[in-house]
């Protein structure tokens, strides 16, 4: 399944808001069936942080080990979070 | 002395705020224009828009080291995420006009970090006036933001008892991964802060308490100094150059 982190909003700052939108996407999440990749697409975000993608990717690698990939992450502040994050 | 004097609308686009902000503000005598004109149309000396600017920081220093804690003008007050959420992305809009994406998404990226900082380690504890100081100037290219919370040191003294003055537990903030937040892993934020400012043509003044830093571009180590002033929760002056 493809993830578009822009529909989450377009600047992505904040811890809570990072864990309310994990919290929120559970039920698609618990739709994805075994061995499927999940496909985070940060096309159109503007600004994201360590902070919410620590809230939202930590978990979501922790629980889809392995099965998470990342596209379009070219954003400056997509890219030095994800390093900062070591994703 | 010649004076250059500008209009109401450039005023307002250096200063990134509106048109009606700077009529209260000339009518509050914050900001005093220049009629001018049949019309009596309101024109700003530069030089006053500059001393403005540099009292912008000022401002931020002298509310964020007062012993007594005041609630500052509601232009630059967020007392919650929300209204910080909401003046960041207007930020975030207003460097968008004219200047490229890596500077728009960084500097958002980084003042965000800060300001969220403030409100991760002072929810519920604030030690008087709750939320930031948030401020900025397009024309100076400074964002300030500033908080009266419990300072790094204390935050980090939760998992860091060794820690004894704010000098160390600055360093700590900026160069390892620790969190004044167990059980929760976290604590990325001022490490996320520091590269970008030094992989890019940015500088950030950080003070807590009786100690700081400034970090420029290309700078290696973290070098914290004694303040000569005290600030109980933090301070920042971050910067962002003119286009090469």
């Amino acid at each position: 399944m493809i993830i578009q982190v822009k529909k989450f909003g377009t600047t992505l700052v904040s811890r809570p808001s990072g864990r309310e939108a994990w919290l929120a996407f559970q039920p698609v999440l618990n739709e994805i069936s075994a061995g499927e990749d999940i496909v985070v697409d940060f096309a159109g975000v503007a600004v994201l942080t360590p902070s919410w993608a620590d809230e939202f990717l930590t978990p979501l690698y922790n629980r889809f080990d392995g099965r998470v990939k990342l596209l379009n992450t070219d954003n400056p502040s997509v890219s030095a979070s994800l390093t900062i994050l070591g994703k | 002395m010649i004076r250059k004097l500008i209009s109401i609308g450039e005023t307002a686009k250096l200063l990134g705020v509106s048109v009606d902000t700077l009529r209260r503000w000339d009518g509050t005598g914050r900001l005093l224009s220049i009629r001018s004109g049949p019309r009596g149309h309101r024109f700003y000396d530069l030089s006053d828009i500059e001393q403005f600017t540099q009292d912008q920081s000022d401002i931020a220093r002298r509310w964020a080291q007062s012993p007594k804690g005041v609630e500052p003008e509601v232009e630059i007050y967020c007392q919650t995420r929300d209204v910080f959420q909401s003046r960041l992305e207007t930020l975030q809009g207003k460097l968008g006009r004219n200047l490229p994406v890596t500077v728009v998404s960084l500097i958002t990226a980084v003042a965000g970090e800060i300001g969220n900082n403030s409100f991760d380690h002072n929810l519920g504890n604030w030690p008087d006036v709750i939320g930031i100081f948030f401020s900025y100037s397009l024309r100076e290219r400074t964002v300030i933001l500033a908080d009266r919370g419990l300072g790094i040191l204390t935050t980090l003294k939760r998992v860091r008892p060794e820690l004894t003055n704010a000098q160390e537990a600055l360093k700590v903030a900026f160069t390892e991964t620790v969190s004044g937040r167990l059980p929760e892993s976290r604590g990325n934020g001022l490490k996320f802060v520091r590269k970008v400012i030094v992989d890019n043509a940015f500088t950030l003044y950080f003070q807590t308490g009786d100690a700081y830093l400034y970090l420029k571009q290309g700078d290696e180590g973290i070098v914290v100094k004694p303040a000569k002033t005290f600030i109980r929760g933090c301070f920042a002056k971050i910067g962002f150059e003119e286009e090469k």
